[in-house]
């Protein structure tokens, strides 16, 4: 049957329409994708411990760690919906690790640190090699990350992926991870724990998160790590550790974005358990103004609080009659802040940013109770980064 | 802590309205993203899992390290 | 309420946004995101900038290497093929190598030699076109978006102003517009936002005046360069097969969904001879406006049957 001009030419119409509407101003659907342009970034950072005070250490020993860090990142489009995404670290350690806590004779069984006492010097360098794929309605990605140093290298896998609500409000997220560490202590003036030893972590996550408002998302998460082989710290005099350790997290994030002052709110916590006794709470809280059109200014300020390990003691005595046993300050119940700022300047496709972080330890901003240990750390952490995307 | 979990669940499961995909403009801006800088979130993560005793809760753990 | 404006210049004239909103701060953030936008594909689809999308598949004419593209370029050539198609060859984006031929600042025509020099560059039937390569097979063929990008690029500002919040604007890019919503604070029921189309000789006054409602508005024009040469008119817009001006309608107006159809509708009618213009536009469904070159006014948009003379 032939059609009449006017429908002959309505389909013109539709025709134009039709094609018109596939290209990107039209398409209002969620698909992932990769990112428009190529970015590379470098970033220097200087992290330095400060010296314990005197009257905590035997001995004039008080320096501790400095480490300088060096970082690559590129991130890649390589078609319409694949990417890869390449980071490479290279760290410089100096400087002293706690050995062991005694008891002063000189100061009433004060606990004091002895310091390692050769000056440990090591370099470490981590490869780690992204790549994803970006489908309709979500993204799968695989990683491989190799990490080198003297006395350690370990080798990891993860798989992720996420997928969104047919209305493109909800994400839901999963990984799992599996690595595989071979430990190889090389300090040559004190006997360490170990000559040889390997530790296997496995680890599974799943998260959600949701689009609330036009202005405010919000994410949970839940994670579960195992750790098998061997977790006691090789170089440090009275240590021995379960070899197996269960840990869980839950966590929660919120974004909000607050027109008026054009910047943004980031709050994240999370909690850990795991079966050494060791819980802690984690809050993240930052502010991201944004100055004119290149600045933007982050404040954050971190608080962290944790509870002690079922064996940990602040002085492991010599007639400990326990399996398991650690002076290790890590293992004590500590709380944590830390205050920083992130200052970023865009010039055109150019991006410096700077970041400064101050981070101080004390038993009594824990939420749990514990003796001190006269090993805790104070540090500084400095960076200063560029990068630069083109298409 | 299970007053606050309880209280961002109801948040998450009633507190929304809908967001048309087209009015999602400010939801994309790079200030909204979990993690706004890659390199300097890698070091910070990494650093704090070498000075505490708990790590992860953004992802599965990946592998470890020697740090002192 | 209150009215946010921005004029800025882009894609080769005058622009500007007005957004109707309760919330300052948010639209100022659209209009920034808006106006990034148009820079984008100016920068990216403008024949003339050293490094753009357009530049770098025309430098390889003939060169032998397809142009990788993205999937909004892939996106635009399909919709440029479908112009194409429909307008029965009229709508070709490798029509503008003719413009060699024409010197619309002399007082001469060219020679039929100097044109038909030209004519094998043009035929978009020619371009080999992939999802995600495009390559001009002979030297000295190029792709000119212009006959689309604008309006486009109006389109996309609307989405970007919608990305943010914006529930009433008007976007103007040089005479290409868009409206998104009504505008607040008028009465309703002529809701829509008030736009005058302008006359084709006196770039002053309006021809017809109209209120624009949710979508695009594209007007092309035969007025703005032309050649006298023995009293006879020579417009600029060139029929692709040919090589010489069309001599059909002066100046037409579509109103559709988007400032894109809108404006390969106009222009597609602008090629045509006046009657078959006129019915093609009629037939095509949607609010329209043509001026002849007596000035008479024709379409669902004309206020009355002729424009007017110049005062």
């Amino acid at each position: 049957m032939a059609s009449s001009p006017q429908e002959e030419r309505n389909k013109t119409l539709a025709a134009l329409t039709s094609s018109a509407l596939l290209l990107p101003a039209y398409n209002v659907a969620v698909a992932d994708a990769p990112p428009d342009f190529t970015e590379i970034g470098m970033r220097y950072s200087k992290y330095k411990e400060d010296d314990l005070s005197a009257k905590k250490v035997f001995g004039a020993r008080s320096q501790r760690m400095d480490i300088d860090v060096a970082q690559f990142h590129l991130l890649a489009p390589v078609s319409d919906d694949w990417s890869v995404a390449l980071d490479v670290g290279w760290e410089d350690m100096s400087g002293a690790s706690p050995w062991f806590v005694g008891e002063s004779l000189v100061d009433d069984g004060e606990p004091k640190v002895a310091m390692s006492g050769a000056s440990i010097e090591d370099t470490r360098t981590e490869v780690s090699v992204t790549t994803r794929y970006y489908f309709d309605s979500g993204t799968a990605g695989v990683n491989y990350t190799y990490s080198d140093e003297d006395d350690y290298e370990s080798s990891a896998v993860s798989l992720d992926g996420s997928l969104n609500s047919a209305d493109g409000l909800t994400t839901y997220s999963a990984s799992v991870s599996a690595s595989d560490d071979d430990i190889t202590p090389t300090q040559g003036k004190y006997p360490t724990n170990t000559l040889s030893a390997t530790k296997d972590i496995r680890s599974a996550w799943i998260g959600v998160s949701r689009i609330i408002s036009k202005r405010a998302l919000v994410r949970f998460g839940l994670s579960y790590t195992y750790r098998d082989g061997y977790l006691t710290d090789p170089y440090k005099y009275k240590d021995n550790r379960p070899d197996e350790r269960k840990e869980w997290t839950v966590s929660a994030g919120y974004r909000h974005f607050f027109v008026e002052q054009n910047g943004a709110l980031h709050v994240d916590y999370r909690y850990f358990d795991d079966d050494w006794d060791i819980a802690s709470q984690t809050l993240d809280v930052a502010w991201i103004q944004n100055v004119g059109q290149d600045i933007t200014l982050a404040p954050f300020i971190r608080y962290y609080a944790q509870d002690k390990a079922k064996f940990f003691s602040v002085v492991v005595n010599d007639d400990i009659d326990s399996e398991y046993f650690s002076d290790d300050y890590r293992l004590s119940a500590f709380g944590a802040f830390s205050y920083g700022l992130r200052v970023n300047y865009d010039i055109g496709n150019w991006s410096i940013n700077a970041d400064a972080e101050r981070y101080q330890t004390d038993e009594s901003w824990g939420l749990y109770s514990g003796e001190e240990s006269p090993a805790l750390v104070d540090t500084w952490r400095y960076g200063i980064g560029l990068s630069y995307a083109f298409k | 802590m299970k007053y606050l979990t309880g209280l961002l669940v109801s948040l998450l499961l009633c507190g929304c309205e809908t967001v048309q995909p087209w009015e999602r403009g400010i939801l994309s801006k790079d200030e909204m993203q979990w993690q706004p800088n890659v390199m300097e979130a890698r070091l910070r993560s990494q650093i704090y899992a070498s000075k505490e005793a708990s790590s992860g809760g953004t992802g599965a753990a990946g592998g470890g390290c020697g740090c002192n | 309420m209150v009215r946010v404006e921005h004029n800025f210049k882009a894609m080769g004239g005058p622009c500007s946004l007005r957004v109707d909103t309760d919330d300052k701060a948010a639209a100022n953030m659209a209009v920034k995101a808006a106006v990034a936008e148009v820079a984008r594909l100016e920068r990216k689809y403008s024949r003339y900038l050293n490094g753009s999308l357009t530049n770098r598949i025309n430098r390889a004419a003939g060169e032998g290497l397809p142009v990788p593209i993205d999937a909004e370029t892939s996106a635009l050539l399909s919709y440029a093929d479908t112009a194409w198609r429909e307008s029965e060859g009229l709508f070709d984006l490798t029509s503008g190598v003719l413009r060699f031929a024409w010197d619309f600042k002399s007082d001469r025509c060219p020679e039929q030699c100097e044109i038909d020099a030209l004519l094998p560059l043009v035929g978009w039937d020619l371009v080999r076109r992939e999802q995600d390569s495009v390559y001009l097979p002979m030297a000295g063929m190029e792709l000119d978006f212009g006959g689309c990008v604008k309006e486009y690029a109006a389109d996309s500002a609307a989405m970007q102003l919608r990305r943010y919040g914006v529930t009433s604007a008007l976007i103007d890019l040089a005479g290409d517009m868009v409206a998104v919503g009504a505008p607040q604070g008028v009465a309703t029921g002529t809701a829509g936002w008030p736009v005058g189309i302008r006359h084709p000789l006196q770039k002053d006054r309006a021809v017809a005046g109209v209120h624009m409602p949710e979508g695009g508005l594209a007007s092309s024009g035969d007025y703005e360069r032309c050649l006298l040469v023995d009293g006879k008119r020579y417009g600029h817009i060139l029929h692709p097969h040919t090589g010489w001006p069309v001599r059909g309608l002066i100046a037409v107006s579509v109103l559709a969904e988007q400032c894109l159809v809108a404006g390969s509708s106009a222009t597609i009618a602008m090629l045509k001879p006046v009657d078959e213009a006129l019915k093609w536009l009629d037939g095509l469904g949607v609010p329209w406006l043509a001026v002849d070159a007596n000035l008479n006014c024709h379409g669902s948009l004309a206020l009355s049957q002729h424009a007017g003379k110049r005062e």
